[in-house]
C-alpha cells in the first residue's frame, strides 16, 4: 500500500503532520508507519526539508568519529541552526541525515522520540504470533536474524492510546496517521456512538482496521473481544475503565500507581464525540476553519479557542471564565447576531427556574434579563446554555464546572453564533499569553477578582485544556468540558460528586500513608 | 482445594454489601488462616480490609494460599440469590478459573450452585503498620451511621474532633453548619449502646463525608463500630465480625484548609 503512494503525497502527509498536527515526524516512525525502510523515510524527510522551507525545524543526526582524544564513533542529534558547529566535532567526514522535522524544537528533549516510542511499544504489544516490523526490524539497515526484540512488558498508560492511532494508516488524507487519538474519530465517523465507552472501543477496531498493512489485521479480532482478555487487550481495557472514570470505576489494579494520569485519559472519549458532532472538521482547509470560526464564535464562555492559521506559528485563545453568560470572545471575529423572536418568552421562563437556583445564578440572570430588555441580543443556542444551566443548577447542587461543561456542548452542537456582552462590574479580563511547550503562543483570558469557587474551576479547566492544546486546540477545549458532561449527567448527583471528589486537591492519598508491600 | 462452609451465611451477604460501594474488583486471599480481602478504592483515598478467620467457618478447608479475582458485584449478586437462613460454602479447585457458592435450606430440602467466574486482577497489598492511635471512639454503629447521613445533608466533608468530653463530629456547607457531640456514655443497660471514648492526645482531623457514609454500610455487621484517630494517619473505622474477624475502612483525611475550624476546643 506504502509503495503506490507516490512521494508528493508522503510530503503533503509529512507537512499536515508536522504543521497541523505538531507532531515530531522522525525517519523512525515514518519508516515503521508507513512501511518503507529507514533509507526510505530518511530520503523522504530529507526530500521534504528540501522543498518546504520555513516553518519547521529540523533535527538532524550526526554520525561519526570524534575528534577527541580518544576517538569514538560518535551519533549525535542537533537542531539545523547548530549543524554546521556540531560538524566540527567530527574528524573527517560524518554522515548527516535528517533525524525529525517538527514545528518547534521541544523543550523536553523527550518529546522528539515520544511519538516513536509509543508507536515501537504498540508494536511490542501485539500478540506474539504477529510479525510486525518491529519483531523482524525489516526496515533497519543493521540486521542479524538471530536477534528478536521483545519489550520489557511495562505498559506505558497514557501511550496505549496515541499508539493506536499510530498505527492506523489511511488510504485517504482524513486517515493520516495521528498522533492523537481526536483524529481517530474520523477514522470511525460512522461507528462513533455518542457513548463515549462505546466509541472508544470503535475507535479501536476502527483503527486497527484502517491500518490494514496486512500484519495488522491479525490483531483486529483480539482487540474486538473485549470480554477474553489477552496481556494486550487488557491493557486497554483497564485504560478504558479508567477512563470512564469513577462512575464505572476501573479495576483496582490499572488504577494502582497512575492517579495522575486521570485528567487527561478522562477527556480523550469525549474529544471523539466533539469529532463527531462536527465530522467537518475533518475535512481539513476550509471546511475547518469554517467550524473553528463557529466553535469560536459559540460563546462557549470559559474556554473559547481561536485558531489563527497564520504560517505555522498559531495563537490560540482560551477565554476562562466562570459564567456562561458574560463570555465574550475577544480574539474571535464580530460574531453574527440573530436576533430571535421568542427571547422574552425564555427569559420568563429562565426566570421562573432560576428561582430554583443559588444566588450566584440569580444573579446571572438578572444580568442576563437586562440585557436581553435592552437589546434583544438573546438568540436561539445562548437561550439553550441557559435553560440546561439552570436546569442542572435546580437540580440541587452542581459545581460550577458541571455548568460550564454544558454550554460548550450545545455551542458545539448547533455550530452557531452568539454573542452576549460582559456584564459583572467586579471583574476584569486579564489576558496572560505564554509559550506552551509545543512551541505555540497561548493566550488565556481570564477572569479575575472572581470568587475562589470559579478560580478553582477555572483552574482544573486549565490544566484540561493544557493537557489537550498540544494536540489539537481547535476541538479540544470544548471537549474536556463535555466529557465531563457526559460522565456526570447519566450518573446523576452521584457521580457528579464523585468525579469532584477525585479532582478535590485537598483529599489525601491513601499511597501516601501505606507503602506498598 | 478450597472449600469454605459457612452457617450464618447471611454475614456473607452482609459482608460483600459493604464493602462492592467502595470497591469494584478485588482478590479475595485464602490462606490456612482465613479468608481476607485487601483493597483500595478507585481513587486511593479509601481502603478496606476484610479478615474472616478460619475458626469462624464451620468448615474450612484450604489446601494452599489461593487468590480469587472477583467482581463484588457479581460475587453480590450471586450471594443475593441465598436465602437468610442458607449455609454457604464457598468451593473453588486449584487452578480453576471458577469459584462455586452452594446455598442449603435450612432443612436441607433445596440446594442450590452458583458458580462464577474469576477475574484476573493483579493487585498489589499495602502493608499497614500496627499503630498506636491518639485517640479511640467506640460507638453505636447505627448512631454513627446516622451521624454520617445526617452531616453529608449539610456539607461535603466531617471534621471529627475528639477531646477530653467527647467527640465532636462537625460539618459546613451551603445553607450552615452542624455539630454534633457525643459524650461518653458507659451507664447503659447494654455494652453495645456505649460510647467509649479513649483519648492520649486531642485529635482533629477532615474526612469526605462520602466515603464515611460507603463505610456505614457496614453497620448491619456490628453494633459497635470503633474509630481509630491519629493526626498524622488515615482513620480506621472498624467493624468486628463476631468471633470471625472484622471490616476495617481505612480513610485518608484531607489536608485541612481552616486552622481555626478544625482545631479542638481543648
Amino acid at each position: 500500500m506504502a509503495q503506490t503512494q507516490t512521494l508528493t503525497s508522503f510530503i503533503h502527509e509529512i507537512d499536515s503532520l508536522v504543521s497541523d498536527k505538531l507532531q515530531v515526524v522522525s525517519y523512525k516512525w515514518l519508516s515503521r508507519n508507513y512501511m518503507i525502510s529507514s533509507d526510505e523515510a530518511k530520503r523522504l524527510l530529507q526530500e521534504f526539508v528540501e522543498k518546504h522551507d520555513g516553518g519547521l525545524e529540523v533535527v538532524y543526526a550526526l554520525s561519526g568519529w570524534l575528534k577527541s582524544s580518544h576517538p569514538s564513533y560518535h551519533v549525535k542529534l542537533v537542531p539545523a541552526p547548530k549543524l554546521a558547529e556540531a560538524q566540527q566535532e567530527f574528524d573527517g567526514n560524518c554522515s548527516v541525515q535528517v533525524y525529525s522535522v517538527q514545528a518547534s524544537i521541544p523543550k523536553d528533549p523527550a518529546m522528539l522520540w515520544n511519538a516513536e516510542f509509543i508507536q515501537a511499544e504498540e508494536f511490542f504489544k501485539q500478540p506474539f504470533s504477529v510479525d510486525n516490523c518491529v519483531r523482524d526490524n525489516r526496515f533497519c539497515g543493521i540486521s542479524s536474524s538471530f536477534v528478536r526484540q521483545n519489550a520489557d512488558g511495562s505498559t506505558v498508560v497514557s501511550a496505549a492510546l496515541p499508539t493506536k492511532s499510530a498505527i492506523s494508516m489511511g488510504p485517504t488524507k482524513n486517515n493520516i496517521v495521528h498522533q492523537l487519538p481526536k483524529n481517530i474519530a474520523h477514522d470511525s465517523i460512522p461507528n462513533v456512538v455518542l457513548k463515549s465507552q462505546d466509541a472508544m472501543k470503535d475507535v479501536k477496531s476502527e483503527s486497527n482496521g484502517t491500518g490494514s498493512t496486512g500484519v495488522h489485521n491479525h490483531i483486529n479480532k483480539p482487540d474486538e473481544d473485549k470480554e477474553k482478555v489477552l496481556p494486550l487487550p487488557k491493557g486497554k481495557r483497564k485504560l478504558q475503565d479508567d477512563k470512564s472514570s469513577s462512575v464505572t470505576g476501573g479495576s483496582l489494579a490499572s488504577l494502582w500507581g497512575r492517579a495522575s494520569a486521570k485528567p487527561k485519559p478522562c477527556s480523550l472519549p469525549a474529544e471523539n464525540n466533539n469529532t463527531v458532532s462536527n465530522p467537518t472538521v475533518a475535512t481539513e482547509g476550509i471546511q475547518t476553519r469554517a467550524c473553528e470560526a463557529g466553535e469560536d464564535d459559540s460563546g462557549d464562555d470559559h474556554v473559547n479557542v481561536a485558531l489563527k492559521r497564520s504560517s505555522n506559528r498559531r495563537r490560540v485563545v482560551f477565554d476562562f471564565s466562570d459564567e456562561d453568560e458574560d463570555a465574550v470572545n475577544l480574539a474571535s471575529p464580530e460574531p453574527n447576531k440573530q436576533s430571535s423572536q421568542d427571547s422574552q418568552q425564555d427569559d420568563k421562563k429562565l426566570s421562573e427556574k432560576a428561582t430554583l437556583s443559588f444566588d450566584k445564578q440569580i444573579q446571572s440572570k438578572s444580568r442576563v434579563k437586562e440585557e436581553t430588555a435592552g437589546d434583544q441580543k438573546a438568540n436561539q443556542p445562548w437561550r439553550e446554555d441557559l435553560s440546561v444551566i439552570s436546569k442542572c443548577t435546580s437540580t440541587g447542587k452542581s459545581s460550577s464546572e458541571k455548568l460550564q461543561s454544558h454550554a460548550p456542548e450545545i455551542s458545539v452542537n448547533k455550530d452557531s453564533q452568539n454573542n452576549t456582552a460582559p456584564g459583572s462590574p467586579k471583574r476584569k479580563r486579564v489576558m496572560k499569553t505564554r509559550i506552551d511547550e509545543r512551541g505555540r503562543e497561548v493566550t488565556e483570558v481570564v477572569w479575575e477578582g472572581e470568587e475562589i469557587e470559579a478560580k478553582k474551576a477555572d483552574k482544573v479547566t486549565t490544566k484540561k485544556a493544557d493537557n489537550n492544546v498540544p494536540t489539537n486546540a481547535l476541538s479540544s477545549a470544548p471537549a474536556t468540558k463535555k466529557s465531563a458532561n457526559t460522565i456526570s449527567n447519566p450518573a446523576g448527583k452521584g457521580g457528579n460528586k464523585k468525579a469532584g471528589n477525585s479532582k478535590d486537591p485537598k483529599q489525601g492519598n491513601i499511597l501516601s500513608f501505606f507503602k506498598r508491600v | 482445594m478450597l472449600e469454605l462452609r459457612l452457617v450464618q451465611g447471611s454475614l456473607l451477604k452482609k459482608v460483600l454489601e459493604s464493602i462492592r460501594e467502595l470497591v469494584n474488583d478485588a482478590n479475595f486471599d485464602c490462606s490456612s488462616t482465613g479468608f481476607s480481602l485487601q483493597a483500595m478504592d478507585s481513587s486511593h483515598v479509601a481502603l478496606v480490609a476484610l479478615l474472616l478467620r478460619s475458626e469462624g467457618f464451620e468448615h474450612y478447608r484450604c489446601d494452599r494460599n489461593m487468590s480469587m479475582g472477583i467482581n463484588l458485584n457479581n460475587m453480590s449478586k450471586m450471594l443475593r440469590c441465598a436465602g437468610n437462613d442458607d449455609i454457604v460454602t464457598i468451593k473453588a479447585d486449584d487452578g480453576s478459573d471458577t469459584v462455586t457458592f452452594m446455598f442449603e435450606s435450612p432443612t436441607q430440602d433445596k440446594i442450590s450452585d452458583f458458580e462464577m467466574k474469576l477475574m484476573d486482577i493483579d493487585s498489589e497489598h499495602l502493608g499497614i503498620p500496627e499503630a498506636e492511635y491518639h485517640a479511640i471512639v467506640r460507638m453505636p454503629s447505627a448512631e454513627f451511621a446516622r451521624i454520617c447521613k445526617d452531616l453529608s445533608s449539610i456539607g461535603d466533608t466531617v471534621v471529627i474532633s475528639v477531646t477530653k468530653e467527647g467527640v465532636k463530629f462537625s460539618t459546613k456547607g451551603d445553607i450552615g453548619t452542624a455539630n454534633i457531640v457525643c459524650r461518653q456514655n458507659t451507664s447503659v443497660d447494654k455494652p453495645e449502646e456505649a460510647t467509649v471514648v479513649e483519648m492520649n492526645e486531642p485529635v482533629s482531623l477532615t474526612f469526605a463525608l462520602r466515603y464515611m457514609n460507603s463505610f456505614t454500610k457496614a453497620t448491619p455487621l456490628s453494633n459497635t463500630v470503633t474509630i481509630s484517630l491519629s493526626n498524622e494517619l488515615p482513620v480506621v473505622v472498624e467493624y468486628k465480625i463476631a468471633e470471625m474477624g472484622y471490616v476495617r475502612f481505612y480513610l485518608a483525611p484531607k489536608i485541612e484548609e481552616d486552622e481555626e475550624e478544625t482545631k479542638p476546643q481543648a
